[in-house]
């Protein structure tokens, strides 16, 4: 992977990772206030749950190059 | 039965507004792919601050009032990459003048002593 690449995805990573905890935690911030009380949790909730929407979305970014796709040959068997 | 109708209309209202958002997030694909986050990002940089100017003027007109010239308005569309290499060359620059600095400020300060002891 070449360095402007590996710039560029690491780029996309904070963008989406802002996005993702900023809309979890909006999310969480909506659900808290009409049906849970004012209470914490679903803030916390949402936002780690954006939190590791963006890790995952992460890691499929950087291992996605390296990944190898196999496909089950049956003619191998007879 | 006027209270029980009031709690039902409470309990629709709270659930448009709830499943509003869930269909906002949904539509705009916020908990998507990667990609269409910064492509999100991008929108937002460029709606938001007309938006928010906007809605300052029409404030400004309906209530009279004179708003002071605001800061300008964070960037969102925000480059990890660059901000990153421009912070680990300034800390590079900064440690390798760090001895040479840390001995012309000691010598100023020996100046300043001698010439305050004199």
């Amino acid at each position: 992977m070449s360095d402007s690449e590996l710039g560029r995805k690491w780029d996309q990573c904070m963008a989406d990772a802002v996005v993702k905890i900023g809309t979890g935690f909006g999310l969480g911030l909506v659900f808290s206030l009409t049906f849970f009380k004012r209470r914490m949790w679903p803030l916390a909730f949402g936002s780690g749950m954006g939190l590791g929407m963006a890790y995952s979305n992460c890691q499929h970014d950087f291992q996605a190059p390296y990944l190898l796709h196999g496909k089950y040959d049956k003619e191998q068997e007879q | 039965m006027v209270p029980r109708v009031w709690s039902l209309m409470r309990f629709l209202i709270k659930g448009s507004v709830a499943g509003g958002a869930v269909y906002l997030v949904y539509d705009q694909e916020l908990l998507g792919p990667s990609d269409k986050s910064q492509a999100v990002l991008q929108r937002a940089e460029e709606v938001v601050p007309p938006a928010m100017y906007q809605l300052s003027q029409y404030v400004c007109e309906q209530t009279g009032l004179k708003m002071p010239q605001l800061p300008a308005p964070p960037k969102l569309n925000f480059h990890f990459r660059d901000t990153w290499n421009s912070g680990i060359l300034t800390v590079m620059s900064a440690l390798s003048v760090a001895p040479s600095k840390a001995r012309e400020y000691s010598r100023d300060g020996w100046e300043y002593l001698k010439e305050r002891i004199k």
